[in-house]
């Protein structure tokens, strides 16, 4: 009997769970651990963050699910990692502190056989002074809370503008290493038609502000793709977007400070400047939690399971953008150190980032970080589930199953505006995720065909379609797995 | 120069019935892209 424990039910959490729950009997426990005791499709956070859809239609209970499926839970928060156990405790194991009303403040060592971690990122607003959700007209759409309250200063800002005011809305990422282009991107363009729809549009400036050296990096270095009987940049496609919908840009710009009203900011060209907002929502960096590791004897052995993120089979080894290949991305998110010990989705450390570095004159680094969301966060926790079962079904480690984002397709269909006759998408997929310039040199690393842009009504239907066929398998509904990740 | 939408082209991506079509061709696209398999990239010919 194997004990397999899941740090998180995020996107990758709740996938490796249902996975193991589905595919190992019963005599093998799946434990999940996450403070939330909610599940949320954080793909239709912007919907909520634009009052076009309500919070509780993105997120259901977790706690019932779980109990109906056999598998545990624990609304808890991990603080610590020992993986060789301690001198009380032979097996591996957590320690984790409850956050649920009945239990809140208790901690409890969770031991293991295998451990998921699968904990996403830290929203690390702090690394940007003055950036707080809800606070100096600044907002997230991180989660739904968050997209509650974007929704409500927005929908005050419109509020005032059908009164006459003049705003001027800034939309991008909040600090020089931001990730998570996309979801802004998707707002900015949800904004944007709100304001058509509620008949203000005439009274904003729209202001795209963005660490990205040029529109539709995404964080993945821009791609080449095809676009009807056209092949074009991301860059050309989003500019086409953003000049068709009226919505200025700054770019290169690394946000480092909110006041009330005012994003101060430094440029690629080492430039500080400042831009005044009445409604921003900026994307904050991401961070790993700050965990802690311990071996046997209680010594801090941190750096063999961490380093900001969880270590994996990624090639670590410092070097220059020009030498970056895609065997450096890891292919089945196995600590190196401790082999029972997995972390797919955000929760790994990548190698390096996509896009290319660059800094500016004063060496502050202005660059996107790698995008892991979505897609490829399920696509490597069922990978990941799928070698613990091998591992436990043929009683020795199995690795059979890989997927490096360098051999790995996405799709994002990121939202143009909401509504069944009105709506808009912009969808675009990438093969593979991260370039491969040695495979496909004459295409900017992608595969050309399999990396393509679409743009109109149907885009907003089939994001619609994704949102409640991933809510459905996310409730493990009969047939759940039949829906890829 | 930044390119821009011609009416025609505005006109094909808002037509529901044109976009029906591109929904189910899109379906099955980005299904056979994202579900068309994933591996590793260490072994020679990946």
């Amino acid at each position: 009997m194997s004990k397999i424990v899941i740090l998180g039910a995020g996107i990758s959490g709740h996938v490796a769970a249902a996975h193991l729950r589905r595919k190992l009997d019963k005599t093998h426990e799946v434990v999940v651990v996450s403070p939330n005791s909610n599940y949320q499709w954080i793909p239709s956070n912007i919907w909520v963050g634009v009052g076009r859809m309500k919070s509780k239609e993105i997120l259901f209970p977790l706690a019932p699910l779980y109990k109906k499926k056999g598998i545990g839970f624990k609304q808890a928060k991990v603080t610590s990692f020992f993986p060789e156990g301690d001198s009380e405790t032979e097996k591996p194991f957590v320690m984790a502190e409850y956050v649920s009303e009945e239990k809140r403040g208790e901690t409890e060592k969770i031991t293991y056989d295998y451990l998921i971690n699968a904990t996403g990122p830290k929203l690390n607003f702090e690394a940007t002074e003055g950036l707080n959700p809800g606070t100096n007209k600044a907002y997230s759409v991180c989660t739904y809370t968050h997209a509650d309250h974007a929704w409500q200063g927005l929908s005050a800002l419109i509020e005032e503008m059908k009164q006459g005011k003049e705003a001027r809305i800034v939309i991008g990422t909040g600090h020089a290493k931001a990730t998570c282009q996309g979801a802004a991107f998707e707002y900015i363009l949800n904004v944007e038609q709100e304001l058509r729809r509620q008949k203000v549009r005439d009274k904003a400036k729209i202001t795209w502000i963005s660490n990205e050296y040029q529109l539709g990096d995404f964080g993945m270095d821009g791609m080449l793709l095809s676009y009807g009987s056209n092949i074009m940049k991301s860059h050309e496609m989003v500019e086409m977007v953003f000049e068709d919908r009226g919505i200025e840009w700054i770019l290169g710009s690394g946000v480092n400070k909110i006041e009330d009203g005012i994003a101060h900011y430094e440029n690629l060209d080492g430039e500080l400047k400042n831009i005044e907002f009445d409604f921003a929502m900026l994307i904050p960096s991401f961070s790993g939690h700050g965990f802690k590791a311990f071996d046997k004897s209680n010594q801090d052995i941190t750096e063999k399971l961490f380093k900001g993120f969880m270590l994996v089979d990624a090639d670590y080894t410092p070097k220059p953008y020009e030498e970056w290949t895609v065997q450096d991305w890891p292919e089945t998110y196995q600590n190196p150190n401790y082999k029972n010990i997995f972390a797919p989705g955000i929760a790994f450390a990548p190698p390096h980032s996509i896009s290319k570095p660059r800094k500016s004159p004063n060496g502050t680094e202005i660059f996107p970080a790698p995008p892991r969301t979505g897609m490829p966060s399920g696509i490597t926790a069922k990978l990941v589930a799928d070698n613990i079962i091998d591992s436990i079904k043929k009683q020795k480690e199995s690795l059979d199953h890989k997927g490096s984002m360098g051999n790995m397709g996405a799709a994002c269909i990121a939202s143009a505006g909401f509504g069944m006759t009105k709506g808009s998408g912009i969808s675009i997929t990438t093969f593979p995720i991260v370039p491969d310039y040695k495979k496909y040199p004459d295409t900017m690393g992608r595969k050309l065909g399999k990396t393509f842009g679409e743009i109109g009504l149907a885009g907003h239907w089939l994001k619609l379609a994704l949102h409640y066929a991933f809510i459905y398998k996310a409730k493990m509904r009969p047939f759940w797995y039949l829906i890829p990740e | 120069m930044t390119r821009r939408i011609s009416n025609f082209k505005r006109f094909v991506m808002m037509n529901p019935i044109i976009q029906f079509f591109k929904f189910i061709f899109l379906s099955i696209k980005v299904l056979l892209i994202v579900a068309g398999g994933h591996g590793g990239t260490r072994k020679t010919g990946y």
